[in-house]
């Protein structure tokens, strides 16, 4: 087991492409760490230099306490799960699975013992003789998690290992992973850009853009607390809305206005915005903050409905206001609402976000 | 790849009239492919007069078959070209399949350098080697010895073939040998314990390839070689004499040149359609 440690790390490709920009990282013993960022922002190539498939243009990888800088892959006692499986086709599951620890030259009988355990933890005893393309993706990756485990490695890598599965089977495999984390617990990094999967599976939660850590934080930090306007649109399903907005203080009640919307905002955000009035700056509001109806006084306006999308459990509403459109989820499933009705939604107090349009750093209270 | 159905093409015909469409169509084509061949065995089961009335005669032998094997020179040749064959395609496999792999996997100066080498190589009309490669031969004493006629062999194998097999790893993915990479084995082990053996259907399809190229090859092989080291198709076209034409026996040595490539393709077949599809 290993604590990792990224410092100033860089990737250059050529003198033109900057992928990897200053990024310093510390990520715990045994902690489940995520990157997450669109495609990219450069969350492969920090996990592939992690691994050592990539060289690094500057700065340090520590892995426990050794530098790992220039250790070949094969010496940096890691064990990796790539998004296509990269399973050894012309080998069977046992081989694949016994590949490793073959090549470090452990006992045949040891080899055994931790294949079926592993095999034991992911189901894979019926499997053992058949060969990678005899199987379905579900099971290819599970085979690929199983030649990882068996290594006992001290960090676990995953490049986006469930991209490739259906909705349904990446939901299962996503617990599967968890399941593992909790039973062998190692230091893990996992790289995806499904905000979903980076939530639910992160201790801590790294958004990534154009090569730059944008925030690290747990998922509930990046959630609540986002470091810019980026990690609170990339942050959520469906994402947050953004209303361009001018700040009115007036007679000590400071406002929000925009086409269409005038939100009275409450004391502790007020004193924040007292910088701004009369400027504009960028409303943020999640689409589960916002209910249907009159909510708390002075939190609520009037939205015409555009788009109705009835989920079972609840409606998703696409709305326009003024010029803008504001999603808004948590509608019950039986409200009556079609297409061009006019609603009335409030957004929940204390859930406003407000961002400097230039910088895009959040005001905060 | 995108396949058109048959339903596709030509809708306006009816099922059965494609059907028999394609039928007719196919029928001439294994016509069209197979006639010179038929022609060749009838002609080398003739008698010596009969070898211009083939289409008429009526009496068959297997003299000149048995003609044909008791020469020395046209047995030796047989040797000679599946041992050259067999040499050159085993020696040009072990660069070919490399030097793919590296053109795939590696972008660096060195394969860029590689890749336009071969690409000036393969411009190179064919028939502009072989006067150069008979004076380099000869200066370095190689010429008529095996080795004279093979080295030229792998060099044009290598710069044909390093691009099919190029192909054929650039459809591997690469992550598996970073699996391998991590799990203890070097980039050399990873190529050789993991590519090399995914790529197999290739490299048996590019083995067969190169090995039918060699056997069927014949400008080389007759400016390269003397009398010391006959190949087939060499000895085959010295039928042609002053004294005239013995069709008969050409056409008997052409259909035992035959077999040996039949054979490799009739085997090989799965292999270089596997591999062509990877």
């Amino acid at each position: 087991m290993a604590a990792i440690s990224l410092q100033k790390l860089n990737k250059h490709y050529g003198s033109v492409f900057h992928a990897v920009k200053d990024v310093d990282l510390e990520i715990a013993d045994k902690e489940f760490v995520a990157l997450v960022g669109p495609s990219g922002c450069g969350k492969s190539t920090t996990l592939r230099m992690i691994a050592g498939l990539e060289d690094i243009s500057s700065g340090d990888i520590r892995i426990g306490d050794k530098v790992v800088n220039h250790l070949p892959p094969r010496d940096r006692d890691i064990a990796m799960v790539f998004q296509n499986y990269a399973l050894y086709q012309h080998m069977s599951v046992y081989d694949n699975l016994a590949f490793g620890l073959r090549n470090k030259k452990t006992p045949e009988a040891e080899i055994k013992a931790a294949i079926d355990r592993a095999a034991g933890m992911l189901g894979l005893h019926d499997l053992m003789q058949r060969k990678p393309k005899q199987l379905s993706g579900g099971q290819q990756q599970r085979v690929a998690l199983g030649r990882c485990i068996v290594r006992n490695p001290q960090v676990f890598l995953f490049d986006e290992p469930l991209s490739n599965l259906d909705a349904k089977l990446r939901a299962q495999m996503r617990i599967e992973i968890k399941r593992l984390h909790a039973a062998i617990p190692t230091t893990s990094v996992f790289v995806t850009h499904d905000q979903v999967e980076a939530m639910t599976l992160g201790d801590r939660v790294v958004i990534m853009r154009d090569g730059r850590v944008q925030q690290i934080g747990t998922p509930l930090q990046v959630y609540g607390k986002p470091a810019n306007k980026f990690v609170a649109g990339f942050i959520g399903a469906p994402a947050m809305n953004f209303i361009d907005v001018t700040v009115r203080s007036d007679a000590g009640l400071t406002s929000i206005e925009a086409e269409g919307l005038r939100l009275t905002v409450g004391l502790a955000e007020a004193s924040a915005l007292a910088a701004y009035n009369g400027r504009r700056l960028i409303l943020g509001v999640r689409p589960e903050h916002l209910v249907l109806g009159d909510g708390a006084p002075g939190l609520g306006f009037d939205a015409r409905v555009e788009v109705v999308e009835q989920l079972g459990s609840e409606i998703l509403l696409e709305t326009r206001v003024g010029g803008a459109s504001v999603t808004a989820a948590r509608v019950p499933a039986e409200s009556v609402i079609a297409r061009g009705d006019q609603v009335r939604l409030s957004a929940q107090p204390g859930r406003l976000h407000f961002f400097d349009p230039e910088t895009e750093l959040p005001i905060s209270a | 790849m995108a396949m058109v159905k048959r339903s596709e093409f030509l809708p306006w015909l009816p099922a059965v009239g494609r059907k028999t469409l394609f039928a007719l169509v196919l029928a001439f084509i294994c016509f069209a492919f197979a006639f010179p061949v038929l022609w060749l065995i009838l002609t080398s089961l003739r008698p010596e007069s009969g070898v211009y009335y083939v289409h008429r005669g009526t009496d068959f032998t297997l003299a000149s078959f048995a003609e044909v094997l008791s020469d020395e020179r046209i047995v030796s040749a047989f040797l000679n070209s599946a041992l050259i064959s067999t040499l050159a395609t085993v020696f040009s496999l072990l660069v070919t399949v490399s030097s793919g792999y590296m053109l795939s996997r590696f972008t660096g100066p060195a394969s860029r350098i590689w890749f336009g080498t071969i690409y000036v190589f393969r411009c190179v009309p064919y028939i502009s080697w072989v006067l150069p490669l008979y004076f380099v031969t000869q200066s370095w004493g190689i010429y008529d010895t095996y080795i004279g006629l093979l080295l030229p062999h792998i060099a044009v194998h290598i710069c044909f073939f390093s691009w099919l097999m190029k192909g054929f790893f650039d459809g591997i993915d690469p992550s598996m040998e970073y699996a391998a990479m991590i799990d203890g084995c070097t980039r050399w082990g990873a190529f050789i314990r993991v590519a090399v053996p995914s790529a197999l259907p290739a490299i048996s399809a590019l083995a067969v390839l190169c090995w039918l190229f060699t056997w069927n090859e014949f400008l080389f092989a007759l400016i390269l070689t003397g009398n010391r080291v006959p190949v087939i198709t060499v000895v085959m076209a010295q039928f042609v004499t002053e004294m005239g034409l013995r069709w008969n026996l050409m056409a008997a040595t052409a259909v035992m040149a035959l077999v040996p490539a039949f054979l490799v393709a009739l085997f090989g077949q799965k292999y270089v359609i596997r591999g062509l599809r990877i």
